[in-house]
């Protein structure tokens, strides 16, 4: 599809998106340096995160031998890593956007970015050293059955990597959201004076109402995850105390579900803010629709979570019919607004395609379709044969890889063309959209069709009843590579940028 | 045809369609053509329609058949399920301690199910979460329900083909999941 959409080989200028911003003088190139450093943190861990899913997939493969203990230490640091870094590039891109109209603190950024590191050191040595193996979501009360596989300092180690992390991303959330209640109230920034119809359109861009929805529903999440850290430490530090299973799976898939959501949001403000100027068109503007959609998208996003637990199924029945119902739902907005919105500013724009513009018109094509599979996957009855198949790598897949890191990726290479003024080479963005897209709808293509063939998830090995697995995961393999090839095409450009940007600056 | 097809090719049929429009998009990006805001709302709005109207039809459709059971109908018989790292104690009697249970993994008898009735597995852990999950001798999973501790899950199922039938672990439970599993006969 690609091929079809680029219209010249030329190699133009980049051209300047993002630079604008309220900060001034030295504060200025520091959040600039930063926003880079963050970027790139997160980017270069990305293949890392890729080749641990690339060995996952050779053993599910029966190529490569290695311990389930190994097998699930990738699990848990491929999972937990991926959402980090996608989540952390997520933020730091909306800061930078966020410093076009109010005032993040730089300082508080940076405090961020070093707690983080620890934090990220301290899950590398709980999970691949310390063998601490409950997969991303240390699912109540596994932690607490360590049987041999992990020493109590590993449980410590993970713990501490979650409450760092915790308590950083909380403040820098906290921050967001008060730099833009600085400027925008947040009944303004949610567009509620639109909403409820006191003025037709809102001059606060849909970009702050989408980071305002996505950091409050951030907050909730984060605040989950804090009761559910001191219930995990009640228990362990109290003799005769034992939490509830039940509410401890509620509270940790509220966290995850939340999460995850919020990071494609954190991609789609992107889009909104930046796409128009690719289009060559005026900028997108808060009208009731928008402010409806994003209010809509702030209720349900918090109610849909429900659908983790459709196999508990002493969890009450009317919350179950509520989830599938919400789900649904949440579907609507994202496709009415934002996905005609992307669409019809493409369309007949006679627009220059551009690496950071393919990736995030696929971008959104991407959560579109991961969206379409995890709707299905949200009704109760096809759960009942897709619970924890490969259908759920399948989706969550699809809207992340081919949906926000699409999203992101063309935003960092946008940042980094602007900062280093080199000129792109539309040939080699198309290839490398070709390549990356390729590569990631055949991986995602062996899952989804695994998971409509009954093969589970999390299986460091398939067992003979489910050993066709084997087969689709060899199949995976080939398009792994490609991933990876793409993304190392992809991290050298970008990296080129980035150096001669220093270089120029330093000079 | 199976639940898992219909659901894959539903999916299908939407990433093609949604694929296409995008195709076509993009190739329509390439000539100049002016796209009044009343159209694109009128684009919307027609989306939306349609949205509701097919979410309305799903869910008339699949709303009554939860797998959730009701206490209007009685099971015909009743099966107790307790998982624990890395097996499934599956007997016609309740496994309430370890000692019951290993009983039950290493000398239970198997057991037997009858065609067409209505059984009801009573499924609870000794430990962490586990997923009990129904494969029929055709290895194509029929349905699922957690395991968990502290809780007892009630699953219903009635079996109209008769065979071996396998059940796997479906929640991840520690370095051993993707080797616990089950089983049981219908005859």
């Amino acid at each position: 599809m690609e091929a079809t959409t680029i219209q010249s080989t030329r190699q133009p200028e980049p051209i300047i998106l993002i630079q604008e911003t309220t900060l001034t003088g030295e504060e200025q190139a520091q959040f600039k340096k930063l926003t880079l450093v963050w970027l790139t943190t997160a980017l270069a861990l990305f293949p890392i995160l890729v080749i641990l899913g690339l060995l996952m997939r050779g053993s599910q493969a029966a190529i490569l031998k290695m311990s389930p203990e190994l097998f699930y230490a990738f699990m848990t640091l491929h999972g937990l890593g991926m959402v980090g870094i996608w989540y952390i590039a997520g933020m730091a891109g909306a800061g930078l956007l966020l410093s076009r109209y109010v005032r993040p603190s730089l300082a508080l950024s940076r405090g961020v970015f070093w707690a983080t590191l620890v934090a990220v050191v301290l899950l590398i040595v709980a999970t691949l050293i310390g063998k601490f193996i409950t997969g991303w979501y240390f699912l109540y009360p596994l932690p607490l059955y360590p049987a041999d596989v992990w020493k109590p300092w590993a449980t410590l180690a993970f713990f501490a990597f979650l409450t760092i992390a915790g308590v950083a991303w909380t403040l820098w959330t906290v921050d967001y959201l008060r730099a833009i209640a600085s400027r925008y109230s947040l009944k303004r920034a949610l567009a509620w004076d639109v909403l409820f119809k006191k003025v037709k359109e809102s001059d606060v861009p849909p970009m702050i109402l989408i980071l305002t929805v996505s950091l409050i529903s951030a907050l909730a999440g984060f605040l989950a995850a804090v009761v559910l850290i001191a219930l995990f430490a009640a228990e362990a530090l109290s003799s005769g105390f034992t939490n509830d299973a039940l509410l401890m799976k509620n509270l940790v898939f509220y966290f995850g579900h939340v999460l995850v959501n919020i990071t494609m949001y954190l991609g789609v403000a992107m889009v909104y803010e930046l796409f128009p100027a690719f289009a060559e068109k005026g900028k997108l503007t808060t009208k009731w629709m928008v402010a409806a959609a994003w209010n809509a998208s702030l209720l349900l996003v918090n109610l849909a979570y429900f659908h983790h637990l459709y196999m508990d199924f002493v969890q009450p029945g009317l919350l179950q019919k509520l989830g599938q119902i919400a789900s649904y739902l949440v579907s609507v907005p994202a496709g009415v607004v934002t996905i005609i919105s992307v669409l019809s500013l493409a369309f007949g724009s006679r627009m220059t395609w551009r690496l950071p513009s393919l990736l995030f018109f696929l971008g959104v094509m991407g959560w579109a379709i991961g969206g379409m599979a995890a709707v299905v996957d949200s009704t109760i009855v096809v759960n009942f044969r897709f619970h924890n198949t490969l259908w759920v790598p399948a989706h969550f897949h699809t809207y992340y890889l081919a949906g926000v890191v699409f999203m992101i990726l063309g935003f960092a290479f946008q940042y980094a063309a602007e900062l280093s003024g080199k000129a792109e080479n539309l040939r080699l963005g198309r290839w490398l959209t070709a390549l990356l897209t390729v590569g990631a709808y055949g991986f995602l293509s062996m899952f989804f069709y695994a998971g409509a063939h009954s093969v589970p998830r999390r299986y460091a090995v398939y067992p003979s009843e489910v050993h066709q697995g084997a087969g689709y995961a060899q199949v995976a393999i080939v398009f792994i590579l490609l991933i990876l090839t793409g993304v190392i095409i992809y991290l050298w450009e970008y990296g080129r940028r980035c150096v001669h940007a220093f270089s120029a600056h330093s000079h | 045809m199976p639940v898992q097809q219909i659901a894959f090719l539903v999916w299908l049929l939407f990433a093609i369609i949604i694929a296409a429009v995008f195709g076509i998009i993009g190739w329509r990006s390439r000539q100049k053509v002016d796209v009044s805001p009343a159209r694109v709302n009128r684009f919307r709005i027609l989306l939306l329609v349609i949205l509701l109207v097919l979410s309305v039809i799903f869910w008339a459709y699949t709303l009554p058949k939860v797998p959730y059971p009701t206490e209007a109908r009685q099971p015909d018989m009743v099966v107790f399920v307790t998982g624990k790292q890395f097996n499934f104690g599956i007997a016609t009697h309740p496994m309430p301690t370890e000692k019951e249970w290993e009983e039950v993994v290493n000398f239970g008898e198997p057991v037997v199910l009858p065609r067409n009735k209505l059984i009801e597995f009573r499924v609870t852990s000794l430990d962490v979460n586990h997923g009990f999950s129904l494969y029929d001798p055709d290895h194509l999973l029929i349905g699922q329900v957690q395991a968990m501790p502290g809780y007892m899950n009630r699953l219903r199922y009635r079996f109209t083909k008769p065979g071996e039938y396998t059940v796997l672990c479906l929640e991840y439970c520690g370095n051993g999941h993707h080797r616990m599993r089950g089983a049981f006969t219908v005859q």
